[in-house]
């Protein structure tokens, strides 16, 4: 039963072993499905090209459903799967510079990786970027520690907030990410662009 | 009628098939067939092996990085736990253990409570009792108090022809009881070496979840 690396199912080794082929297949789907480009991926801040919000909410539905049926069928235990910590004002002002870094940059630091692979020079520059925040982020870091440590939640889960079950919350979840899906066609019929 | 009429589109089935799965499994209750409840077999066997230690060093360096999920807890009575107690405990005494009102305490997987006393005898029963109850998270400050003022706040150094290993813990003894208020502050301007480098000796708490990275693409 999972999560296999907890139960002891497969090594340490062994997960970061897979970790590295499934990475390898990641980078290439993503490339594959056009995300080496910065004009298609910026496309959904302007509306004529959805491809970013289709695939991230495809991913996050597909594997919210499956660990959800994996759980009912007893194969996982949700108990153990890591939840990543929350601390909110991190996660407010580290999204916010995130999301303004991808408009401006045209790419988020995987796909950045990935224009780069194909020899995109401005994906090229951007992992240039991305590691002078990373070093600004250490160098500076008695500077912001507070900060970066404030509000500290643990693993909230929303659907506990709301006192909902996580099916339900699953629910309310796919029916938004179809009204999203039909919402991104229309825009992409709407706010056409020639070539990019 | 022909049959391309009643032919879905790919739009149309994917939204189908979406909706009716979140439906199954909105309707479904969670399951709840494997509760997490041990044998008394279960927790002698963790007894044997010693799982619920956690070494003053792991501790030491959990204060000293201020940690977020450290829950320490004293398990002494009010009195001696206003005279000292580490960094950041609650005072929990052992008579008040079962009551109410630490039930949320106790009941959560997200921090790691770790009982001490003065030895371990008070912080054993109460991490007993509370693995009975199946409480996750629970552990015990290896040695108490009593080992905390040897180990960390008063560290012997060891011969200088000791293994590295035990001059490098005794380096970091020593940093880790300087950053937290302990020991003979040395007269050199030397900084505190606060031990963060080095690395801590003992196994990982079996129970702690490991970090995986995670984030965009």
């Amino acid at each position: 039963m999972g999560p296999l690396v907890v139960n002891e199912i497969i090594s340490e080794n062994t997960n970061l072993l897979l970790a590295f082929f499934i990475g390898i297949a990641f980078g290439f789907v993503l490339e594959q499905g056009g995300f080496s480009s910065s004009r298609k991926l910026a496309g959904v801040f302007y509306g004529y090209d959805a491809v970013v919000l289709k695939v991230f909410f495809t991913g996050a539905i597909t594997a919210m459903l499956g660990l959800l049926f994996l759980s009912l069928f007893g194969w996982i235990d949700l108990g153990l799967v890591y939840v990543n910590e929350t601390f909110i004002w991190s996660a407010i002002i580290g999204g916010v510079i995130m999301g303004a870094g991808f408009i401006m940059g045209g790419y988020c630091p995987g796909t950045s990786f990935c224009g780069a692979a194909i020899g995109k020079i401005d994906a090229m520059i951007f992992i240039v970027g991305l590691f002078l925040g990373v070093f600004i982020f250490a160098e500076g870091y008695p500077l912001w520690e507070g900060l970066y440590k404030a509000g500290f939640m643990g693993s909230p889960r929303i659907s506990e907030f709301f006192n909902i079950s996580e099916g339900l919350f699953a629910l309310f979840v796919v029916i938004a990410a179809v009204l999203m899906f039909w919402g991104a066609e229309w825009a992409e019929k709407k706010f056409p662009r020639e070539e990019y | 009628m022909n049959m391309k009429q009643i032919t879905l589109s790919p739009r149309m089935t994917l939204t189908a098939v979406l909706l009716l799965l979140a439906v199954i499994i909105a309707a479904v209750p969670k399951n709840t067939t494997t509760p997490y409840k041990l044998s008394a077999t279960q927790i002698l066997d963790e007894l044997k092996s010693g799982t619920q230690y956690l070494e003053p060093e792991q501790i030491a360096q959990m204060l000293v990085e201020k940690d977020p999920y450290l829950q320490l807890i004293d398990i002494r009575s009010l009195n001696e736990f206003e005279k000292f107690s580490l960094q950041g405990a609650v005072n929990i005494p052992l008579d008040n253990l079962l009551s109410p009102d630490f039930v949320e305490t106790f009941d959560q997987d997200t921090k790691i409570n770790v009982f001490y006393g003065n030895g371990t005898t008070q912080a054993n029963e109460a991490w007993m009792l509370l693995r009975q109850l199946g409480y996750k998270n629970i552990y015990v400050l290896r040695g108490g108090l009593n080992y905390w003022a040897e180990a960390i706040l008063n560290p012997t150094a060891p011969p200088s022809t000791s293994p590295n290993d035990d001059l490098a813990r005794y380096d970091f003894r020593r940093g880790a009881g300087q950053a937290l208020g302990g020991g003979e502050m040395s007269s050199t301007a030397s900084k505190p070496a606060a031990g963060a480098k080095a690395k801590v000796p003992g196994p990982a708490p079996a129970g702690k979840k490991k970090k995986v990275a995670g984030g965009c693409s």
